[in-house]
C-alpha cells in the first residue's frame, strides 16, 4: 500500500445487519484486500447479486455508517496532508466528501427542481460560502458540458442530461473518489457517448479516481485502467484489462455470463482456435483489425457478403398489428406523428430510438394502455378500440422494464397460474401447464417464494413467463434485457425467438443495437414521434444518416467486421468464423 | 415545471416579493378565518379578496388557477347544494323565513347561507392555497423558515415531496395498468375485485415506494443532508417589508374577528352542545 493509492482495502469483511432477531448471516464481503492507484479509471464487474453495490456502497459509508451492519478491517483513504488514513478517522460526512457515489437512476438522486439548485446541494448541506457555491457550480457544470443549463428544471431534463448534472452534483464536492454504478444502463447510445465522453474529460481535468460498475463494457473496456472481479463475496485483482481478459476473458463470459468486449470475444475465440494475435487480446476494434490485419488473411474474397442478417432467413407471417395514421400527444406535446408500420407474426420487431423519441408510448398503443388521437391501431385487422381491455391485454402482452411491477400474485407459482385461470382452464390443467412452464424458465424450485424475492434474472424471467404463459398473438417488451447478463439476455432472446417461431409476433423497444444484431429480424427507428426507417438491422446499420439523426449507433462488431471482410457481419461468432475459415484455406494452400 | 400540478412560476409580482414567511402568514389567517367565520358577508368578503390578490397581486393567469380550479369546483358545488339539507340552525347565516320549497326538504335563508358559506370557505381557501404554491419557490420557503430558526431537514421535507409526488403517481399508474392487463381480481364479483386491486396496490406501492425511498435516502445522506444542524443557502432570499407588513396585519386583524366573532352556540359543528 503505498501513498500514491487513492484507497486502500487491508483483510476487509462486512457482514449485513440481522433482520428480525435472527442471528447474523455469512459476510456478504470477506477479507478484501486491494488498493487503487490515485487517478486510475476502474471498471468494477461480477454478475448481477454478487456483491458489486455492496462494495461500493461500503467504499463510500453508507454501509455501515447508516444503514447498520458490522466490518472489520481497513479501509484507507487518501488524505491530502497524511496521505492514506483509515477512514474510521474521518467524520462520517467528511468521509463522503471524500469518496461519493452516483447511482444507476438519476430520478433517484434528484432532490430539487432547477440544474443549479441540485449541483449546488451538498455544497450548502457542507456549508460552503455562496461565493464558492457560485464558483463550484459554473466549474462542475463545465466540466459535464452543461454550461447553459444553470436555471433549468430539473425536471424538464433528458435522461443523458439527468446523469450528467448528477454526476455534476458529485464532482462539485471534488471528491478524490468517484464511484459509478451503471452509469449509462438508461441511455441510449448518444447519451451513452456524452456521458463516457464527460467522464474522460473530468478525470483529464480533475484526475479524479473513478471506479465504474457498468454491464455494457463494449465502451468502457479500453477506457479503464484496473479492473476488479467481484465473485462470490470476494474481489479478485486488480487486473489490467487485457490481463483480466486474457486471464478470464472467455470464463467470466461463459461461466459467470458477464459481457466482454466484441473486439476481446473475437480474439479470444481466435486463441481459443489456436491463432494467437499480436499484442494479446484486443480491447477494442482498432486493436482487433490491426491483430488481425497482420495474419495477413485474405479476408475479403470470402464472398458471403450477402449474407448480412444473422436473421434473414426468417419469413415473416402475416400482419398481427397494424399502425395506421397514428398520432398521440400528452396535452399539446406530440409524441406520435402519423405513423404507419406493421408488425407481423414470426418475426422479431425492434423499436429503437433515442430516449424520449415516444418508444413506450409506441408501445402502449398495442394493447390499449392508450388510444390514437387519431388514426389507428389494428390488431389482427380490428382497431384496438373495438376490443374489451381485458381481452386485448389476453392477446397482446406487455412486458414493462422493471419486472416487479408486473406481479399480482404472492408466489412464483400464482403468478403463472394467474394468466392460465383467466382462460378459464381447470384447476389440473393450470397446474400441469404451470409446472412446465416453470420448468421451461427453470424456476420450478423457487414456486412457492415471492416473486420480489428473486433475483434479478428470475423476476424477469418470471415477468416474461407470467404474461406469455397464455400463448398471445403479440408480445411487446420494453427493454427485455435491462441489467441482464450475458447468459440471462441470450436465455430470454431465445425463449423469445421460440414464440415467435411458434407463430407469435414479438416487438422489443431497446437500446441495446447488439441485440437488435443478433435477434432482431426487423428494426423501426423511432426519431422525434416518426418512423424514420423501417427494415433489416443490416440496412439500418448501413444507413448512417439514420443513425446520426436518431442518435444511435451500430455494434461494434458491425464497425469492425466491415474494415476486415469489406462487408459487415453482426455476430461475433459469424466473424470468428470467417476469419478461421480463412486462416484454414491459407493453410491448405500452403500445405 | 411540466408535470407537477401545484408548481412554482417565475414572475415579479408582489406576492412573488413577499417572503414565504409572509405569505405563509397570510395564507394561514385567510384559512383560519375561512374555517371559523359563521358570518355570510364576511365569508363573501374573505372570498373576493382572496380572488383579488390572486388576479392582480400574483400575476399568475386565470387558467393557471382554473387548470386546478374545475378540480375543485364540482366538490364546492356538492356542498353548496347537498349541505343545506343537513341544515341544523348551526350558524347565524340568514333568517328562518323558508326561501326554497323542494320534494326533500323546505330550505329555509339560513339553510342556503349555510350551504354557500361552505363553498365560499373551501374556494377561499384554494385560493389562497394557489396563489402561494403558484408565487412561491419551495427553495426559498426552505430557506426562509430554516432562517427563522426551523429544522431545515424539516422544511425541505414539502420539496421532496414535490419532486417525488410525481414519480410516485406514476408508479400507481403502472401498477393499475398491470392490473387491468392481468385481470387481477378476475372471476370475482365487483366488490371483491376491487379490495383485491386496492390491497395489491397498497403492498406493491409500499415495497416498490420503500425500495425507492431506501435509495433516496441513500442519495440524501451521500451529499451531506443532515450533516450538519445548519446549512448555507447560495442565494439570498430578499426581504420586503411592506409585505411582511401586510402580512402581520392581516393575521392580527383576522385573530381580533376570530376572537370577536366566537361563539360556541353558533359554530358550525356547534361545541356548545
Amino acid at each position: 500500500m503505498n501513498a500514491e493509492n487513492a484507497l486502500a482495502l487491508e483483510a476487509y469483511s462486512f457482514w449485513f445487519k440481522p433482520q428480525g432477531g435472527q442471528p447474523e448471516g455469512p459476510a456478504a464481503l470477506e477479507e478484501l484486500s486491494f488498493a487503487i492507484g490515485a487517478g486510475s479509471f476502474v471498471l468494477i464487474l461480477g454478475r448481477s447479486g454478487s456483491g458489486k453495490s455492496t462494495l461500493a456502497l461500503n467504499l463510500v459509508g453508507i454501509y455501515p455508517d447508516y444503514f447498520g451492519g458490522r466490518n472489520q478491517g481497513r479501509m484507507l483513504i487518501a488524505d491530502p496532508e497524511r496521505g492514506l488514513i483509515n477512514r474510521r478517522e474521518l467524520e462520517a460526512a467528511e468521509r463522503f466528501k471524500r469518496v461519493n457515489m452516483l447511482f444507476q437512476n438519476p430520478e433517484d438522486q434528484i432532490v430539487t427542481l432547477t440544474v443549479e439548485e441540485e449541483v449546488g446541494f451538498a455544497l450548502e448541506n457542507y456549508l460552503f460560502e455562496p461565493p464558492e457555491i457560485h464558483r463550484r457550480i459554473d466549474r462542475a457544470l463545465e466540466l459535464v458540458g452543461l454550461n447553459g443549463f444553470r436555471t433549468r428544471e430539473t425536471i424538464a431534463l433528458s435522461g443523458g442530461e439527468k446523469q450528467r448534472v448528477a454526476l455534476a452534483a458529485m464532482l462539485a464536492l471534488e471528491p478524490s473518489v468517484l464511484i459509478l454504478d451503471e452509469p449509462t444502463s438508461n441511455l441510449d447510445p448518444a447519451g451513452t457517448a456524452d456521458v463516457l465522453a464527460t467522464i474522460d474529460h473530468v478525470r483529464e481535468q480533475l484526475g479524479v479516481t473513478v471506479m465504474v460498475i457498468e454491464h455494457e463494457v463494449d465502451e468502457v473496456f479500453d477506457r479503464v485502467d484496473t479492473v476488479l472481479l467481484v465473485e462470490d463475496r470476494h474481489v479478485h485483482g486488480p487486473y489490467s484489462p487485457r490481463e483480466f481478459l486474457s486471464e478470464r476473458g472467455l470464463m467470466v463470459r461463459d461461466d459467470m455470463g458477464l459481457w466482454i468486449p466484441q473486439a476481446a470475444e473475437v480474439g479470444l475465440e481466435l486463441r481459443a482456435a489456436g491463432i494467437e494475435l499480436d499484442g494479446g487480446v484486443p480491447l477494442n476494434g482498432a486493436e482487433l483489425t490491426a491483430a488481425v490485419g497482420a495474419l495477413g488473411l485474405d479476408l475479403r474474397s470470402s464472398g458471403r457478403s450477402e449474407e448480412l442478417s444473422a436473421n434473414s432467413d426468417v419469413a415473416a407471417g402475416e400482419p398481427a398489428i397494424e399502425v395506421r395514421d397514428v398520432s398521440f400527444a400528452y396535452g399539446e406535446h406530440p409524441v406520435l406523428k402519423g405513423l404507419n408500420f406493421t408488425a407481423r407474426r414470426n418475426e422479431l420487431l425492434a423499436i429503437v430510438g433515442q430516449n424520449g423519441s415516444g418508444k413506450s408510448t409506441l408501445a402502449s398503443l398495442f394493447n390499449g394502455i392508450a388510444t390514437p388521437d387519431s388514426g389507428a391501431v389494428l390488431v389482427d385487422g380490428m382497431p384496438t378500440s373495438e376490443y374489451e381491455f381485458a381481452h386485448l391485454a389476453k392477446r397482446v402482452a406487455y412486458i414493462f422494464q422493471v419486472p416487479e411491477k408486473q406481479f399480482v400474485c404472492n408466489t412464483v407459482y400464482d403468478e403463472i397460474a394467474h394468466g392460465l385461470r383467466a382462460l378459464g382452464m381447470s384447476e389440473a390443467d393450470v397446474d400441469t401447464r404451470t409446472v412446465e412452464f416453470l420448468e421451461t424458465v427453470r424456476l420450478l424450485d423457487r414456486r412457492d417464494a415471492s416473486p420480489y424475492v428473486l433475483s434479478h434474472g428470475q423476476k424477469r424471467r418470471l415477468s416474461v413467463a407470467a404474461m406469455v404463459v397464455g400463448q398471445p398473438e403479440v408480445v411487446v417488451l420494453d427493454e427485455p434485457t435491462f441489467g441482464q447478463d450475458f447468459h440471462q439476455a441470450r436465455n430470454l432472446m431465445e425463449l423469445l425467438r421460440g414464440l415467435a417461431d411458434d407463430g407469435a409476433a414479438v416487438v422489443f423497444i431497446t437500446h441495446d443495437m447488439r441485440l437488435v444484431a443478433e435477434y432482431a429480424d426487423r428494426a423501426a427507428v423511432l426519431c422525434n414521434g416518426e418512423i424514420v426507417f423501417n427494415g433489416t438491422p443490416g440496412e439500418l446499420f448501413a444507413a448512417g444518416d439514420v443513425l446520426e439523426r436518431s442518435r444511435l449507433k451500430a455494434p461494434s462488431v458491425y464497425e469492425f467486421s466491415r474494415d476486415l471482410l469489406g462487408a459487415p457481419v453482426m455476430t461475433t461468432q459469424e466473424l470468428s468464423q470467417r476469419i478461421l475459415e480463412a486462416a484454414d484455406g491459407q493453410r491448405r494452400t500452403v500445405v | 415545471m411540466a408535470n407537477v400540478e401545484l408548481s412554482f412560476k417565475q414572475g415579479d409580482s408582489l406576492f412573488h416579493r413577499m417572503t414565504p414567511f409572509s405569505k405563509l402568514l397570510l395564507v394561514l389567517s385567510v384559512s383560519f378565518v375561512a374555517i371559523f367565520n359563521t358570518n355570510l358577508y364576511v365569508g363573501i368578503g374573505l372570498f373576493l379578496f382572496c380572488l383579488f390578490f390572486s388576479l392582480f397581486l400574483t400575476g399568475v393567469p386565470f387558467r393557471q388557477y382554473w387548470a386546478l380550479g374545475k378540480i375543485i369546483v364540482p366538490f364546492v358545488m356538492i356542498l353548496a347544494i347537498v349541505f343545506p339539507f343537513f341544515y341544523g340552525g348551526q350558524a347565524t347565516v340568514g333568517s328562518d323565513a323558508i326561501a326554497l320549497r323542494t320534494p326533500i326538504k323546505d330550505l329555509s335563508w339560513g339553510a342556503l347561507g349555510f350551504g354557500a358559506l361552505l363553498g365560499l370557505r373551501f374556494l377561499a381557501l384554494a385560493l389562497a392555497g394557489l396563489s402561494f404554491a403558484f408565487t412561491t419557490h419551495p427553495t426559498d420557503l426552505v430557506q426562509n423558515l430554516a432562517r427563522r430558526g426551523w429544522d431545515y431537514r424539516l422544511v425541505h421535507a414539502p420539496v421532496l415531496g414535490l419532486i417525488l409526488f410525481p414519480s410516485f403517481l406514476k408508479l400507481g399508474r403502472e401498477l393499475s395498468i398491470t392490473q387491468r392487463i392481468r385481470d387481477l381480481g378476475q372471476n370475482t364479483n365487483w366488490l371483491k375485485r376491487k379490495w383485491i386491486r386496492v390491497t395489491h396496490l397498497a403492498f406493491s406501492m409500499l415495497v416498490l415506494g420503500l425500495r425507492n425511498g431506501q435509495t433516496q435516502a441513500m442519495a440524501l445522506d451521500i451529499r451531506g443532508y443532515g450533516a450538519y444542524k445548519t446549512r448555507t443557502f447560495m442565494r439570498e432570499v430578499p426581504k420586503h417589508r411592506a409585505g411582511e407588513i401586510f402580512a402581520w396585519v392581516f393575521f392580527v386583524l383576522s385573530i381580533i374577528y376570530l376572537i370577536y366573532q366566537f361563539n360556541p352556540a353558533t359554530m358550525q359543528w356547534n361545541i356548545a352542545s
